[in-house]
């Protein structure tokens, strides 16, 4: 047990940031530029690990716990999926609700270290992440539910195991609009395109960034390596569901799994390519777009029978 | 064990007695409170912990008839869980209370403190009372020894208008419990619980006694659209008051509903979907009115609201598992509900305490007046953090283990019932996340704005900490959130031992295990979390050794005069959220948007409509007070007619008698 | 599995342009909607009537009308719905709310047709009260006519149950008929806008006397 969770978090750790530097080269290549190196993602946080950190003098002991918070929280939730052959190392019944609520920890520390710093810039981010992240939070718990129907388990790796394999062929049309409504989720609980735009610099349109203004050197770099972990596992659990290989041998899940990995890297790229940012007062649109049609799914799910 | 329970209700009433008698020496009659608080909550304690432990009920009868009824009180696991819930906060929440009044010279602190008293009293008989005719008895006496204590502060006009409502709310509950046990008694031809309990209920029956004890015991718990007296009282009270009010006393609500499914035992299934229904609505509504609250004691009462309805869910979902035969629902559903009450009092009560640490040093509650207070309320601050951490049902604290419980029976629902209990269990989920999220804003909106930044408009600089003896049982109070957070097992167990209570069932060692085993592994995974954090931690420690760390002003994004004034307030934090909800609250934003190059000054103010008050009940009262005002007529104040009225009854008494 | 998948995606394509205010993408989907419900023939009768339908459903729905209403959009310059009647979000949980009742109201229904796919028929409800929330939600006079082709596409799949029985020449006319009634409202709303210099359909109460 102990080595299966050094290994997932030496993995995760190793690999997540390579996701951003995917996205960031399908960008560059559709914008027609040469673009930074795969690896940049990797420079950034190597060079904020060895700046030093400047702190606001309105600040307390919350701003500097909250990324640590996060990027542990992170890892730790990691555990409860499966990474291609590499099983889940915890799972046990009803861990959804931990993770999901792991990740409203998470949260609720930002949100309050946002407000630590005394600047109306980012009570203002973090009263959006409040007002989005609740929304998801619903949509998400739809789509678990869902799943969980068609599972009858309530054990995340379970759910996205096993019983994918065999709804796929009686419940494809199903599990294509959780998977729709579960990427928009993604989207959101990762603050990118066309939700949030994490690269522009103009504070006023800023949901996530605007957060983590003041952080600097050490912290900045757990947020942001934070920030790739938690894509590289929400978007683990997105190719679990979309990709019925879990009964393939173990390479070949791995194989597999790299490319799931891989191809959500390129979507994003491609949709933050095609796709402007909405204004804020669409995204709880999108959102409750992601939520008819995860309802939809589920009443199809009842209409058809377990 | 019987004898700790009424040593403790006996020293509790002589002290009563005693702390009014010697009212004129202020210190003689605090000290009596303070020894005889103590020692009768360590009493209750010992005897409700006894029968959690053991899980044998125990019985006490008094040779003494009232007309009706007797005094026969006894704790069964229900109400040893209660009564367990009922002695840790107010044990607490009145050693608090001590130190938050003592320096008040103007009033007599002695009435108080017996009145205090009572209510504990009346509490713990509400609970382990046998016999209907008691449980009514201590019901009112709970009912208006809360009264006096919510008008402590009578010189102002707003909170004898709050005694007021709560006063005729109160009794219209009471109303229909008497109508509700009148039924049962005739069913079983007698007043006591035992043998209402042995009797059967048909199934229309049963559906009209759930309707008046929905009505009776949901006005003291406060389900919407009940709730009105709910967010008026608990503001208006002493802070202590409030936690006890909002910890303990709209549980008792809870709590005869749980009473009246142990005694009624088959519902028709509509019940338990009235009882998702009201969790729901009560659940978002409160935490959606809360967040529009801009003061804390009463953003902290419409929380209370929510909480209530979480507990209403678990018990909605354990009764329609009862009514299913599905037994793993119904234990997990009630131990979820009965957990959530004593983790509610507990997190509810430190969160008022510390409100109430703030409103004393600051004089005022207004979020958006205050910031900052974290450097100057240490205690405070922190302690409230702890408590809003648990209430939004975070992972490492004791609020997660309930919700986990509840949202477990709810799953398991979704995964065991036909469709339409299917339907509703995931209506349920996707509530209760929804609370989640939204508890999660407010208390980052409370905390961030009260503790937080800088302060507003207040000048901080003179702000002192409180009393030790404020600070001491808040610390408890944290340390009860941590224990529960990290050490589940104990509560969860006492919790499913009163849950077979209610569903009538007994259950095995094994299956127990089988629902705690993956709470501790829970415990196992915040293990991990915590080992990492620290790793963490250490890491950035040892690398701070060799970098450079500076101290600057916040960064203004380049803006030069920033002042504390505008720092993002508790209603801007609040607004995206509420506008997007604007259609189901009556969200008003008033005041205008400065306008041209060189604006006129303005001002904008937001507030959050209580539609229930508004539209349902504010009419139906102009509606009594006017029909109360035709009925003038017959009211001349003459004497002779007064007699001439008692005289006609009496003559249609005896007429009505002979036919 | 291909016919239910079909559905689906008909019902997704109906909730975006539902929560959709901008005209072009509107008709694009619509487009797309049309094209996907146009193959839905073949899947549950494959044979010579099925192609046909399908071929003339093609040219109609997704080449011909799509263009005359990019067409109208072009010629009277307007590209979103700016302020429908009730919001964006509302529709969206409306619909949702909707598509429910639909699924609950065929769960019900008695059918003297045995339906090829369960999801049919609900999926057929659902697209028309999507097509009927966009006529009764929005102002402009081009939305609400692609509010009523929304609609006319959930007819197309009732019609879908009585393939077999009923004649080639019935359908075609239906079809011809909401070609003709496009063309005249196309007309219809360029003249709207002549007359009141804009599409929105509040201005024709003016006409009442």
């Amino acid at each position: 047990m102990g080595i299966q969770i050094l290994l997932h978090i030496g993995i995760v750790m190793i690999l997540s940031p390579l996701l951003l530097g995917i996205i960031g080269k399908t960008k560059a290549f559709f914008a027609g530029r040469w673009g930074p190196p795969l690896l940049q993602p990797y420079y950034d946080i190597g060079k904020l690990f060895q700046k030093g950190n400047v702190y606001s003098i309105t600040t307390t002991w919350i701003f500097q716990a909250a990324p640590i918070v996060c990027l542990a929280v992170v890892l730790v939730s990691s555990f409860f999926i499966p990474l291609g052959g590499l099983k889940a190392p915890i799972q046990f019944w009803g861990d959804i609700i931990l993770f999901a609520y792991l990740y409203g920890l998470a949260r609720f520390l930002m949100m309050i270290a946002a407000l630590d710093t005394g600047s109306s810039f980012e009570g203002m981010g973090a009263s959006r992440e409040a007002a989005f992240s609740c929304l998801a939070e619903v949509v998400l718990f739809l789509d678990f539910i869902i799943l969980a129907l068609l599972s009858k388990k309530f054990v995340l790796s379970e759910i996205i195991e096993g019983n994918i394999l065999s709804s796929w062929p009686l419940f494809g049309p199903v599990l294509l609009l959780v998977g729709a409504s579960y990427f928009l989720v993604l989207l959101v609980e990762n603050a990118r395109i066309p939700i949030d735009d994490p690269a522009i610099h103009l504070e006023l349109t800023m949901i996530h960034e605007v957060m983590a203004l003041d952080h600097s050197g050490w912290d900045l770099a757990y947020i942001y390596y934070g920030g790739a972990i938690k894509l590289f596992v929400l978007g683990g659990l997105f190719v679990n569901i979309l990709i019925p290989y879990h009964s393939l041998s173990s390479v070949m899940q791995t194989v597999m799994f790299s490319g799931g990995m891989i191809m959500l890297a390129l979507t994003i790229g491609i949709v933050e390519s095609c796709m402007a940012r909405l204004r804020l007062n669409r995204i709880p649109l999108l959102l409750i777009s992601a939520f008819v049609l995860a309802l939809v799914g589920g009443i199809v799910v009842l209409v058809k029978g377990v | 064990m019987t004898d700790y329970f009424l040593s403790s209700l006996v020293l509790l009433s002589i002290s009563a007695v005693l702390i009014v008698l010697t009212s004129r020496f202020q210190k003689i009659s605090g000290g009596i409170f303070l020894f005889s608080l103590g020692t009768g909550c360590v009493l209750g304690l010992i005897s409700a912990v006894s029968v959690l432990v053991h899980r044998v009920p125990i019985d006490y009868r008094l040779d003494f008839r009232m007309p009706i009824g007797e005094f026969y009180v006894g704790v069964d696991l229900l109400s040893a869980f209660f009564l367990l819930t009922i002695v840790m906060l107010s044990l607490f929440a009145g050693i608090y209370g001590y130190g938050y009044l003592k320096d008040d010279e103007k009033k007599n602190l002695s009435v108080h403190y017996a009145l205090y008293l009572v209510l504990l009293i009346s509490l713990m008989l509400v609970v382990t009372a046998k016999n209907a005719v008691l449980f009514l008895v201590a019901w009112e006496t709970m009912a208006i020894s809360s009264y006096f204590l919510i008008t402590f502060d009578d010189e102002k006009e707003a909170v004898r208008k709050a005694g007021y409502l709560y006063l005729i709310a109160t009794h219209t509950g009471t109303f229909c419990l008497w109508v509700m046990f009148l039924l049962m008694g005739q069913q079983a031809g007698s007043m006591n619980f035992d043998q209402m309990t042995l009797a059967s209920f048909p199934l229309p029956l049963a559906g009209v006694l759930f309707i008046l004890g929905i009505i009776g015991f949901g006005v003291k718990a406060g389900f919407i659209p009940f709730h009105i007296w709910l967010p008026h009282a608990h503001p208006a009270a002493p802070s202590h008051v409030s936690a006890v009010l909002s910890g303990v006393m709209i549980k008792m609500g809870i709590y005869g509903l749980m009473r009246l499914i142990l005694i009624v035992k088959n519902f028709p299934e509509w019940c338990a979907m009235v009882l998702l229904m009201i969790g729901m609505i009560s659940g978002v509504g409160g935490v959606l009115y809360a967040l529009g609250q801009h003061e804390i004691k009463k953003l902290l009462a419409y929380h209370s609201i929510e909480n209530i309805g979480i507990i209403t869910l678990g018990l909605g979902i354990g009764l329609w598992g009862q009514i299913d035969h599905n037994e793993a629902v119904a234990l997990i559903g009630y131990a979820g509900a009965l957990l959530h009450v004593f983790n509610h009092a507990i997190f509810k009560g430190l969160l008022f305490l510390s409100a109430g640490s703030v409103i004393r040093s600051t004089h005022t509650g207004e979020i958006d007046h205050l910031g900052g207070l974290l450097k100057k309320l240490p205690w405070a601050g922190h302690l409230f953090l702890i408590g809003s951490l648990s209430i939004c049902g975070l992972p490492l604290f004791n609020g997660f283990i309930s919700e986990w419980l509840v949202f477990r029976a709810l799953f398991d629902g979704v995964f065991h019932f036909e469709t339409n209990a299917l339907v509703f269990s995931s209506l349920a989920i996707i509530s209760l996340a929804l609370i989640g999220g939204l508890a999660t804003a407010c208390f980052a909106k409370a905390f961030g704005a009260i503790f937080l930044g800088n302060s507003r408009s207040i000048d901080n600089t003179h702000l002192e900490e409180n009393s030790s003896l404020m600070r001491a049982p808040m610390l408890v109070l944290g340390g009860l959130c941590l224990w529960v957070g990290f050490f589940p097992s104990t509560m969860v167990s006492f919790a499913l031992g009163a849950a077979s209570t209610i569903a009538s069932l007994k259950i095995s060692p094994m299956a127990e295990e089988a629902i705690i085993s993956p709470l501790l592994t829970v415990v196992w995974v915040l293990m991990i979390l915590v080992t990492i954090i620290t790793v963490l931690v250490l890491f950035k420690r040892i690398a701070m050794k060799f970098l450079p760390i500076e101290k600057a002003p916040t960064w203004g994004c380049g803006y030069s005069m920033p002042t504390n004034r505008m720092q993002y307030t508790a209603s801007s934090f609040a607004e995206p959220i509420l506008r997007i909800f604007r259609n189901v609250l009556g969200f008003n934003v008033t005041g205008n948007k400065p306008q041209g190059y060189f604006p006129k000054e303005e001002a904008i103010s937001s507030h959050v409509i209580d539609a229930s008050e508004d539209f349902i009940f504010r009419p139906i009262f102009q509606f009594i007070k006017s029909l109360s005002a035709k009925l003038k007529i017959i009211q001349f104040g003459v004497t002779q007619l007064y007699l001439l009225y008692i005289f006609i009854f009496l003559l249609i008494l005896l007429i009505w008698k002979m036919v | 599995m291909w016919l239910e998948l079909a559905l689906i995606l008909i019902i997704f394509l109906g909730i975006i342009i539902l929560g959709n205010n901008r005209l072009g993408t509107m008709i694009q989907l619509f487009a797309l909607q049309s094209f996907i419900l146009s193959m839905t023939p073949l899947l549950v009768h494959p044979g010579i009537h099925a192609v046909i339908m399908t071929a003339a459903t093609i040219i109609l729905k997704v080449l011909v009308m799509p263009s005359l209403l990019f067409w109208a959009i072009r010629h009277v310059s307007i590209r979103r719905e700016v302020q429908p009647l009730i919001g964006y979000g509302k529709t969206l949980i409306l619909g949702g709310f909707f598509i429910g009742a639909a699924f609950f109201i065929s769960s019900k229904m008695d059918l003297p047709v045995k339906a090829i796919s369960n999801l049919l028929v609900p999926s057929a409800f659902s697209i028309v009260m999507i097509g009927f929330l966009l006529l009764v939600s929005r102002f402009k006079a081009i939305t609400q006519v692609i509010g009523y082709l929304v609609m006319e596409n959930g007819i197309f799949l009732f019609a879908l149950l009585l393939l077999e029985k009923t004649p080639l020449l019935v359908e075609m006319g239906v079809l011809l008929d909401i070609f003709v009634a496009v063309l005249i409202m196309g007309i219809v709303v360029n003249h709207i806008n002549e007359e009141f210099e804009s599409t929105n359909t509040i201005h024709l109460t003016a006409l009442r006397d």
